[in-house]
Order: C-alpha cells, then sequence, then structure tokens
C-alpha cells in the first residue's frame, strides 16, 4: 500500500475564522514559484502554502465553473478512474460500473508526481483522479481539476468527519473529498523488539538505537516522511520547514541509520514485519492494519503487532483525497463517483477488504472496527478519530520548488549511503 | 608474433612434487581440476534456477519451505493466485509474449536489409552507419532507456509510454543483434553463389529471391531466436517506457515480486517463459537444422 | 552486379529508425540536462538549441561529482563493484571456456548447451531464485548452518556489498563466457603444438601463447559486461535494497522517479554516458577489428 509523498492533514471548522488574512489565492498562474517574496512564501502558481493553522482557499476560474446541478449521469462509454494500482479495490469498480451502467477502467500511475505528469501531459484522460492535498496547489494553477458542485455530492456531509467539510487545504472543499487519512508512525513486533516504544520520552530515537536489530529495521521510501522522521526526532515539529541547515542536518542524522542498523528503505513493512524480514519499521498507519488482515502467516499472535504513533502536534497525520479531472466527458459521472466512494458501506469494504487505509468517515471508528475484530485492541492505536486532526496537528503539505528540492537532495544523500 | 620460449628448469623438489608436475606437464592427459570447475561452474550456474522452477510446483505458499508437490496449483489450480487466474499476471505473460513477437517481426527484416546494406555498400555513409549500427550494442540500458522515457515525453509526444513505445524500444536495441548475426552468416557465404547465378543469366531479381535469401534462411532464424529471447528478457527498456500496470512484462512483475513478498505464482510465471522460450528455440533449431541440410553451419557462421 | 543504389536503399530503413529513435532519445537527455524546468509542475523542459542551453543542474550534477561529495561516492563504490564483478567474472570464466574450448571432447555439446541455458532464462528469474535461496530461512542457510560452518542463519539479504558482487557475477558471467568460448575455440591448435614441440610447459604456452591470443574475445567480453553493471540498479535492489549499496544507475532512477529535479536525472546520465564513451569505443574498435579480421581470412 503506498500512498503520496505528500501528506495532507485536515484542518477542523475553527480555521476558516482564523485571521489568516492571505489565505487566498491569486488567479494568476504563470508566476511560477516565488521564494519568499512577501511575509507568506508561495506556492505553486502563486497559490499560498496551506497549513493546518493556515488555511487556503483555491481560485476559481472564469473559464472553469462547476456542471449545474440536477444533471442526469451520463451512460455508456467507458469512465476512467486514475490511481495506484494497488489503492483501490477493483470490486468498487465493478459495482459502480454496474450501478451506473458504464464500462469502469483502472489507469495506475507509481508516484503522485508521474501521475501529474501524465496528467500534464496528456497521455492520458481519466475523469477522476486521486491525489494528494500538498499536490492541490500546481495542480489547481495548472488546470488539471474541476470544481466540484456539491449537490451531487450529499455523502460528504452526511458520512464524512466534520473536519473535512472543509479541510484547510481546500477550503470550502471546491475540488476535492478526501479519500483515506492515516498517521506515521512506528510499527514493529513485540516478540523481536523488546523495548516498551509507548513509554520511551522521545520513540522515535528507537531507529538511532537499533543496533540489535541490525538488518531488521526499515524506513519509508519517501522524502518527506524520511526527513520528518528525522526533524521529530530532534524535537523540530515543524515539518514544512524549508530551512536548508535543518534539512541537511536531517539528512545527516539518516545517514548514521545505515551504520547503525543497516536499515532498509522501502514500503512493504505490511508484508515484511508479519513474515520476519523486518522488524522495526516507520510506516503509515494503514500498515500494521493491512498486515493483520492479510499478510499474517499461519499461527501467528495478532497480538505481536504493534503500533505507536505521537500525540497531536509531534507526530504526522495525512489524507489523500479525490478530484475531477478537468475536461472530463463525464462530470455527472464524476461527481457521483466521489459521492459513491463516501458511502458509508462502500468505503467501509474497500478498507476492510482491500487497502487498509481508514476513510474519513463518521460510522467507522476505534470501537466498531474492535469490536468487528478487524482491529486487534493492542492496534487500537492505528485508527484515527477526528480528534486527532486540528489546526495544531501536523501535515507534510505543500513545499516551494526550492524547499523540495532540497529535501529531494538530502534524501538523495541518504540513499546514497554515503 | 614472436614468442618467447623459456627453457624448462630442472627438476625440483620430492616425490609428491615431481608426480603433481608431470601430471600438469603432461599435454594429453585430462585436466581434472578444469573439469571439476567447468562442472561446478554449471552446476551454479543451472541449480538455483531448477530450484525455483522445482518451487513453482509447491503445494504451499512458501518460497522456502517444500511443502508437497502440486503440479497445477499455480499455474492454473489455484482460483486468485495462478498464472491462469490471475488477471495481472495472465496480462504480463501476454504482453512480453506479443511484444517478443512483434519485436521478431519487425526487427529481423529491419536487421537483415540493414546487415546486407552494410555488407555491400560502399560509400561514405557507410562507416558511419555501421557505427550507428553498433552503438546500441554498447550502450548501457538505463542510459537507452531514460533517453528513450524522454523522447517520447517531449519530443515525439504523439506516442505516449506504453505498448507501442514498449515495442518502439525493443525493436531499436534488437535491430543490432540481427545484424552481427547476418554479417557472419553473408561473409560466409561469399559472393560466389551469387556470381554464378548471375553468369548462369539470372536477373539481379532473381539472384536475390532464389540464391541469396534462401542462404540466409538459417542465419535469418538464428536472429529471429536471439532476437525473441533478448525481447522477453528484457527488464529496463519495458520498465521505463510501461504506462502502468497494464503495460508490465513478466520481469517487471518479477522484479516486483523479488522485492516483496512473493508466492510460488510468480515463480510459475517466470517458468513459464523459461518453457516458452525453451519451445521456440527447439523449434527454430529444428528449422534451421532443415534449411541447414547440406551446409555445415558452425557456430563461426553466426559472426561469434 | 546489382544496382548500385540497392544496398544504400537495403540499409536506409534500418539507419533511419536507429537514427529516431536511438540518436535522437540521446540527444534528447543532453537537451534536457541543459534545459529547463517548468514553473508550474517543475517537468523537464528540454532546450535543443545548444545555444541556450543552461548550465545549472550540469554544475550542480559536475559539484557532486568532485571527489568526496556524493555522486563522486557513489561512483567509487559502483566501479569497485564492476571491477570486483569483473574480476571474479573472469576468474570463474576464463577457466570454463577454456575447458570448453580446448578439453572437452565427449561432452562438449552437452556443456555448450548448458552453457546456453541462462541465455533462456530471464535475468530476473535468476535473481528471483537468488533471493529465495539466501532468505534467512532459505536453502543456503539451511545446508550451512546443517553443516556447521554458521551457527545462526545469516541474513544475506541484509545489505551486503558481496552479495551485490556475486549477484552481479552471476547475472553477467554466461555473458562473458561465450565470446571467450569462441575466441578460445579459433585458436589454432597448431600453435600450441609448436609451443609444446619447442619444449614449453603447459604453463608456460598458456602464458605466451593462448593468453595473448585470447585478449581480443576476453576484453570485449569483459566490455561487453561491464558497460550494462555500470548502469544496473535493479540487481542492488533485488538482493539489498538498502543505501549503502546503491549504485549510479540507483541516483539516475531515484532522480526520475518522483521530485522536482528529473533535469538532474538526466545530467546524470549524460556524465555516466561520456564516462563510459571511453569503454564504448574501445570496444567498437576492437569488435570492428575483429569482423574485420575474421571475415578477412
Amino acid at each position: 500500500m503506498r500512498v503520496g509523498a505528500s501528506a495532507m492533514g485536515a484542518s477542523s471548522v475553527a480555521p476558516l475564522l482564523a485571521a489568516c488574512g492571505s489565505g487566498g489565492g491569486s488567479t494568476s498562474s504563470g508566476g511560477g514559484a516565488s521564494n519568499g517574496g512577501g511575509s507568506t512564501p508561495k506556492g505553486p502558481g502563486g497559490i499560498a502554502l496551506a497549513r493546518p493553522n493556515h488555511p487556503v482557499t483555491l481560485p476559481l476560474d472564469a473559464d472553469n465553473k462547476a456542471i449545474p446541478s440536477g444533471m442526469k449521469p451520463e451512460t455508456g462509454g467507458t469512465f476512467t478512474v486514475f490511481n495506484y494500482f494497488d489503492y483501490l479495490d477493483k470490486q468498487v469498480l465493478t459495482d459502480f460500473g454496474k450501478k451506473y451502467g458504464v464500462n469502469v477502467q483502472l489507469s495506475t500511475f507509481d508516484g503522485i508526481d508521474q501521475g501529474i505528469a501524465k496528467l500534464a501531459s496528456g497521455s492520458v484522460r481519466p475523469d477522476v483522479t486521486e491525489m494528494t492535498p500538498d499536490k492541490l496547489a500546481e495542480v489547481v494553477a495548472g488546470k488539471l481539476l474541476a470544481p466540484i458542485n456539491h449537490s451531487y455530492i450529499p455523502n460528504l456531509p452526511g458520512n464524512v468527519l466534520p473536519n473535512f467539510q472543509s479541510p484547510f487545504y481546500d477550503v470550502g472543499a471546491r475540488y476535492t473529498v478526501p479519500y483515506t487519512m492515516y498517521t506515521t508512525g512506528i510499527f514493529w513486533r513485540s516478540d523481536k523488539v523488546t523495548q516498551d516504544i509507548p513509554s520511551m520520552s522521545n520513540p522515535w530515537e528507537i531507529f538511532w538505537k537499533s543496533q540489535a536489530y541490525k538488518g531488521f529495521v526499515g524506513v519509508l521510501d519517501e522524502p518527506r516522511e524520511t526527513i520528518a522522521l528525522a526533524l521529530l526526532r530532534r524535537g523540530i515539529t515543524d515539518i514544512n520547514t524549508e530551512d536548508p541547515k535543518l534539512i541537511a542536518q536531517a539528512g545527516k542524522d539518516l545517514e548514521q541509520l545505515s551504520s547503525i542498523c543497516n536499515v532498509k528503505v522501502n514500503e512493504t513493512s505490511y508484508q515484511d514485519i508479519p513474515q520476519g524480514r523486518s522488524w522495526l519499521h516507520h510506516a503509515w498507519s494503514g500498515d500494521p492494519i493491512l498486515a493483520v488482515n492479510d499478510y499474517l502467516p499461519k499461527g501467528f499472535d495478532r497480538k505481536l503487532l504493534r503500533y505507536w504513533h505521537a500525540p497531536k502536534g509531534h507526530g504526522p497525520i495525512q489524507n489523500d483525497c479525490w478530484g475531477i479531472v478537468k475536461g472530463t466527458q463525464k462530470p455527472v459521472l464524476a461527481h457521483l463517483w466521489l459521492n459513491y466512494i463516501l458511502d458509508d458501506k462502500v468505503g467501509y469494504d474497500n478498507f476492510v477488504n482491500y487497502t487498509g487505509y481508514q476513510p474519513p468517515l463518521k460510522s467507522v471508528t476505534p470501537d466498531t472496527l474492535v469490536s468487528k475484530g478487524i482491529v486487534p485492541e493492542t492496534l487500537r492505536s492505528a485508527v484515527i478519530t477526528e480528534n486527532d486532526f486540528g489546526p495544531t496537528s501536523l501535515q507534510e503539505m505543500t513545499l516551494t520548488p526550492a524547499g523540495l528540492r532540497e529535501y529531494q537532495n538530502a534524501y538523495s544523500q541518504f540513499v546514497s549511503g554515503v | 608474433m614472436s614468442v618467447v620460449l623459456p627453457v624448462r628448469a630442472p627438476a625440483r623438489g620430492g616425490r609428491l612434487s615431481r608426480r603433481l608436475r608431470r601430471t600438469a606437464d603432461n599435454p594429453w592427459g585430462r585436466p581434472r581440476f578444469l573439469g571439476a570447475v567447468t562442472w561446478l561452474y554449471m552446476a551454479w550456474s543451472i541449480v538455483p534456477v531448477v530450484i525455483a522452477i522445482q518451487f513453482s510446483f509447491n503445494a504451499g505458499r512458501s518460497l522456502t519451505a517444500w511443502q508437497g508437490f502440486s503440479l497445477s496449483r499455480w499455474y492454473w489450480g489455484d482460483p486468485i493466485n495462478s498464472v491462469f487466474k490471475d488477471p495481472a499476471l495472465q496480462h504480463a505473460l501476454l504482453q512480453s509474449l506479443k511484444l517478443a513477437g512483434l519485436d521478431v517481426l519487425i526487427a529481423v527484416p529491419l536487421g537483415v536489409s540493414l546487415a546486407l546494406g552494410l555488407a555491400r555498400w560502399r560509400g561514405p555513409g557507410a562507416k558511419a552507419a555501421n557505427f550507428l549500427m553498433l552503438f546500441p550494442l554498447v550502450t548501457p540500458e538505463i542510459v537507452m532507456g531514460v533517453a528513450l522515457f524522454l523522447v517520447f515525453l517531449h519530443l515525439f509526444t504523439f506516442i505516449h509510454p506504453g505498448t507501442t513505445a514498449q515495442l518502439l524500444g525493443h525493436v531499436t536495441f534488437s535491430i543490432s543483434y540481427v545484424v552481427i548475426v547476418m554479417r557472419g552468416r553473408l561473409f560466409s557465404i561469399g559472393r560466389d553463389y551469387e556470381e554464378a547465378a548471375i553468369d548462369l543469366g539470372a536477373t539481379h531479381w532473381q539472384t536475390l529471391r532464389l540464391v541469396l535469401l534462401p542462404l540466409l534462411v538459417p542465419a535469418v532464424l538464428a536472429s529471429a531466436i536471439i532476437v525473441f529471447a533478448i525481447s522477453i528478457d528484457d527488464f529496463v527498456i519495458s520498465s521505463w517506457l510501461s504506462c502502468g500496470s497494464s503495460c508490465d512484462t513478466v520481469p517487471i512483475n518479477v522484479y516486483s515480486a523479488a522485492r516483496q513478498a512473493p508466492l510460488p505464482s510468480i515463480n510459475a510465471l517466470a517458468a513459464m517463459l523459461v518453457y516458452i522460450t525453451i519451445g521456440v528455440v527447439l523449434i527454430g533449431y529444428g528449422l534451421y537444422r532443415l534449411a541447414m541440410r547440406g551446409n555445415r553451419g558452425s557456430l563461426a557462421d553466426l559472426g561469434v | 552486379m546489382y544496382p548500385r543504389w540497392l544496398w544504400r536503399a537495403s540499409a536506409l530503413p534500418g539507419t533511419v529508425w536507429l537514427f529516431l529513435l536511438f540518436l535522437v532519445p540521446l540527444y534528447a537527455v543532453v537537451a534536457i540536462a541543459f534545459g529547463d524546468v517548468s514553473p508550474i509542475f517543475q517537468l523537464p523542459v528540454p532546450v535543443w538549441n545548444p545555444l541556450d542551453w543552461h548550465f545549472e543542474h550540469m554544475s550542480q550534477v559536475l559539484t557532486l561529482f568532485a571527489p568526496s561529495h556524493e555522486l563522486w561516492l557513489v561512483f567509487v563504490r559502483t566501479l569497485i563493484y564492476v571491477v570486483a564483478a569483473l574480476a571474479l567474472s573472469v576468474l570463474i570464466g576464463y577457466p570454463v571456456a577454456y575447458y570448453i574450448a580446448r578439453f572437452s571432447h565427449r561432452s562438449r555439446t552437452t556443456l555448450i548447451v548448458l552453457l546456453l541455458v541462462p541465455f533462456l532464462v530471464s535475468y530476473m528469474l535468476r535473481m528471483l531464485s537468488w533471493v529465495n535461496l539466501l532468505a534467512p530461512d532459505g536453502y543456503v542457510n539451511s545446508v550451512l548452518t546443517g553443516l556447521g560452518i554458521l551457527r545462526t542463519p545469516y541474513d544475506w539479504l541484509g545489505g551486503h556489498g558481496f552479495v551485490v558482487v556475486l549477484g552481479l557475477v552471476y547475472g553477467y558471467v554466461p555473458y562473458l563466457i561465450l565470446p571467450l568460448y569462441a575466441t578460445l575455440d579459433r585458436i589454432d591448435q597448431r600453435h600450441l603444438e609448436a609451443a609444446r614441440d619447442l619444449g614449453a610447459s603447459r604453463f608456460s604456452t598458456f602464458i605466451h601463447v593462448t593468453l595473448p591470443l585470447s585478449k581480443t574475445g576476453l576484453l570485449g567480453g569483459a566490455a561487453i559486461i561491464a558497460l550494462p553493471m555500470f548502469g544496473d540498479y535493479y540487481t542492488t535492489n533485488i538482493l539489498s535494497g538498502t543505501p549503502d549499496t546503491s549504485m549510479l544507475g540507483n541516483q539516475i532512477d531515484f532522480y526520475f522517479h518522483g521530485g522536482p529535479q528529473p533535469t538532474v536525472g538526466a545530467a546524470i546520465t549524460v556524465v555516466l554516458a561520456a564516462f563510459l564513451v571511453v569503454v564504448m569505443s574501445y570496444y567498437l574498435f576492437s569488435v570492428n577489428r575483429a569482423q574485420k579480421e575474421m571475415h578477412a581470412v
């Protein structure tokens, strides 16, 4: 299971009333990346950089309007969904197609940057696309998404958690609806890793003290996540910092991991930990849930798997979303897809049967999941509640291109093992 | 070439070393050590693959613990994960075969005509064309993969990454192999037969059609087999020009699986490729022997 | 005999194809390495006219290639792996080729068929089979612990350079043996007989006659496997997966799969290609010369 390099957290409604004045974006799209001009650095296309305590309203364009209400869904032809190849149950596609009498196909990308490149170059023309909020500024500025008419999506106010009704990265939910939400934390198996990680004063430090587990430790293969790990371990909570010194220092800290524990860099902890190829892994909250449901070898005790994530404001929490591709020939169906994926049963089944990543539905709570046996009591920490979100939460969000380069260069130094 | 030959030194040492030296010096003796090394190498080279293919017949899901023999489970038996039931694996197999087959159909004619042209063209451009032909053979795959990926994204944008792009990439690196194989055959044939035909009154089209091309058939077959094998094995070009999971070939699937936790179905998928390749080689070899009836062929003819 | 235009026309389709789909793409890499980046999406924008080239990305890459900087260290590591793999391959491959060429009489066909088997098996399958064998509970560990050579299972796949080198050797040595065998096979037996008749020991004959005569085959085969090894990135991903075994190909791969700097990836590719041009040119000339020699006979 993979999610994009960016994280997204939703903020609650309160920031709408917050006094962050420069929340609105301009409609200029050719401005390019200005780096620190004025008080707020601007992201791609001149749109401000959204943060949980700094919500941004994405601009609407005169020539990019939402469709009118009350139209009938299109029938026939092919409806194309653009997503990772393993981040959506194929059954959902089939059922949607049956419900609306249309042929549904999945077009895939390996990473969100590649997906955006394909959309921008026109080499794919899907109807809806999965998206990560930190890329919203560039896709909206690059006119790849069409705005949403909420009259087609009653499930958004009906089923979805309140903090996503108007998330900080997309005030008013003009372009997106949320898809999955997850924290980033530490995933381990207690038979091999005997330390009590949650009671450590700085649990992130375990990676730097993992000599005993040499060869069985891993971190995520995502520049933003892994550098955030190193930043948080030093107590730096601004995981969107663009300070070159901090980023470089984080890179150097990560390089130490190679000699400390021969660290592996991958995103397969959901398989590796139950199967014993890894004992301690930097992971997303969907990984233990996926592991416990699909990848346990016979006779493996579920209670051995553990997950820890930091309290609000000390560890990343993020979400993915869906958007409608501009120029789609089936805009009504696209809206209906967004509604469909937020249906209680569809979202729940997609989560439990396939992705392992929790949908932002009110009906999916830690208690229901534990009582249904999807999640053992010992992994309750892998389930997210709306209290985990808020203006004080940490989310990896949009950076300026210069900032992105800093992260990539530091990360490149780490993965080159020098 | 001058050869400096040292005079043999007088024997030294005791009986054992004399015995050893005698064994070593006997020019017609059997080199047991080298023979052992060779057979050991063969074992090292082939046994791991045999084991991998063996595990494709494993009754259980493990790739390290033999859980009993099951002929069909991972090939067509298992309703979800076997090669013939899992659409992703099936698709990869078909994609690999499709690309290899089309590659042969396109690269062999192009390569044969290029080989003929390069062998007989005496002109200023010939050297440049020859150099151009040899270039892909020495270019590392990642350089070619990056180059093709970028060119389809930024110049030939009417071709999107996908099966067409993959095919174009495969043909590009296959042509050179065809030319190398054909050239060997062309030089071993020489011009005598064609000159004889012309002397006997054939037009040059007739000579081409009835004398030259039939003589080339064995090498054409050999190059077709080689192109098929390298196309099926290709990983780098196919993955750089892939459109996503629906364009993935078998090596790409095996690569992703090797980095995660594969099931024996991946072994079965890769083994299917081996069976098919062996089948193609055997058929090709059979046709080759048919075509070479009356000629004495050897590896030297193929330019190896 | 034939009309003059015939052979030129015959060579035309292939040449045009290679020009459009080989030379032009190589130039595209250069155009992107010296190109621009689009403002919104940070996608590369090629610059075709050399007069408009931007040199920032190349200079960034070249600074990283300076000694003791990141790319230099990765390059040195790659070089070490390639040289080690090459040396091991020659050490293993030469005796095998020599034996098959000179000594195997009854079993020659069998041996040649066995030699060709790796060509029929996908490189990926051959690597996959080692992943299974080297797993913590795989056959290698069980055999070695059973024999008492190891006390506890060793994590072969835990990120070790020598495992990557062995993987490279396993993958590429067949490509060395075959041309080497062909060259050794072609060595005229009479040269060797002459040397023996003049009193040389077997060892001297080898050093002074066989080895020099097989030089082109050996060096050609070495070039033919060294070049792909330099660009390899998948072997280390499969057999290791840790940062301290990453090779130059991994760096190129990294910059192209996400992130704002694909131009840096293109620049690294250009530098790698420039470095390899030396090896490539050597191979081109030697192949050309060998073909001429062979066909002049």
